[in-house]
């Protein structure tokens, strides 16, 4: 015969175990059923319970950085979305958007953000970071002034930093792929 | 033939009248674009839907769960804006006429 009531009590001792899911969970599970990832972005959840954390790899199909493989980690606290996602590089690349750290500027991931913005938006901003560089708002200074300088320059530069180069005493990662 | 009711069960659906045409091209009820749960829900940090967690509206014609607005509005990043339009948030006194806004 099956112990329908032990069954009852397991159960309700495991949802007293199972920490409560937090408004950021259930938001971060509609968004991530609402992506549309193109086939240039792809998601990693290295703990797959974990919806909060993950890495979002970008291999630009054209433009200057087409090629590489850049690698984002996306942090969510537990205040989204009246917080913005963190978002980091997790490779030393030459961007004019992005420092030697990983941080990256873009609009919406700062003082633009709204909670109404999801996480389409914030990868399809980083997308277009590595299609279309701004050198007017820069965290990398020197590459910003190479883009609005001498385009060809950056352009090299840019190819160079991405096969593991090293430039001005600054060690690049190798981001080539195949 | 002759008819006796036993029992009967009443039902009753209510909306939040936003403005809006009753149901989308989708067939589902408008969300909050806060916490995207359907206006008739509520918000996350609520349980029963209702006159408990109400919705706001704005002068812009937007619409959020009451709660999560004030929670936005609250923190300093939102500029006291509307999350949708940025404009200055200004809470209308009753819903904004559909016809007008549009």
């Amino acid at each position: 015969m099956i112990k329908i009531w032990s069954m009852k009590k397991n159960e309700d001792a495991a949802a007293k175990r199972r920490p409560k899911t937090s408004a950021a969970q259930i938001r971060v599970q509609k968004d991530l059923t609402e992506l549309e990832l193109s086939s240039t972005m792809k998601t990693h959840f290295p703990d797959p319970t974990d919806l909060l954390n993950f890495t979002l790899t970008i291999t630009p199909d054209e433009g200057m950085y087409k090629g590489g493989a850049f690698v984002f980690s996306v942090n969510i606290n537990t205040n989204y979305p009246h917080e913005p996602p963190k978002v980091k590089c997790t490779q030393t690349i030459y961007h004019p958007n992005v420092d030697l750290e990983g941080n990256v500027c873009l609009n919406i991931l700062r003082e633009d953000w709204k909670p109404v913005l999801n996480l389409n938006s914030v990868l399809v901003g980083l997308q277009y970071l590595f299609l279309e560089p701004n050198a007017d708002d820069p965290l990398n200074k020197d590459a910003a002034e190479e883009l609005r300088k001498n385009r060809e320059q950056f352009i090299q530069n840019v190819k160079t930093s991405m096969r593991g180069g090293n430039m001005r005493g600054v060690q690049y990662d190798k981001v080539i792929v195949q | 033939m002759k008819v006796h009711v036993k029992n009967w069960h009443a039902i009753a659906q209510w909306r939040w009248d936003t403005g809006a045409s009753d149901v989308d091209d989708d067939g589902e009820g408008d969300v909050c674009g806060i916490c995207r749960v359907p206006y008739e829900g509520c918000c996350p940090s609520c349980k029963m839907p209702g006159d408990d967690c109400p919705l706001i509206w704005g002068e812009c014609s937007h619409v959020f769960h009451m709660h999560c607005l004030l929670q936005w509005i609250s923190t300093s990043a939102s500029k006291q804006q509307c999350p949708m339009d940025r404009r200055p948030w200004v809470t209308a006194e009753r819903k904004v006429d559909a016809n007008a806004a549009r």
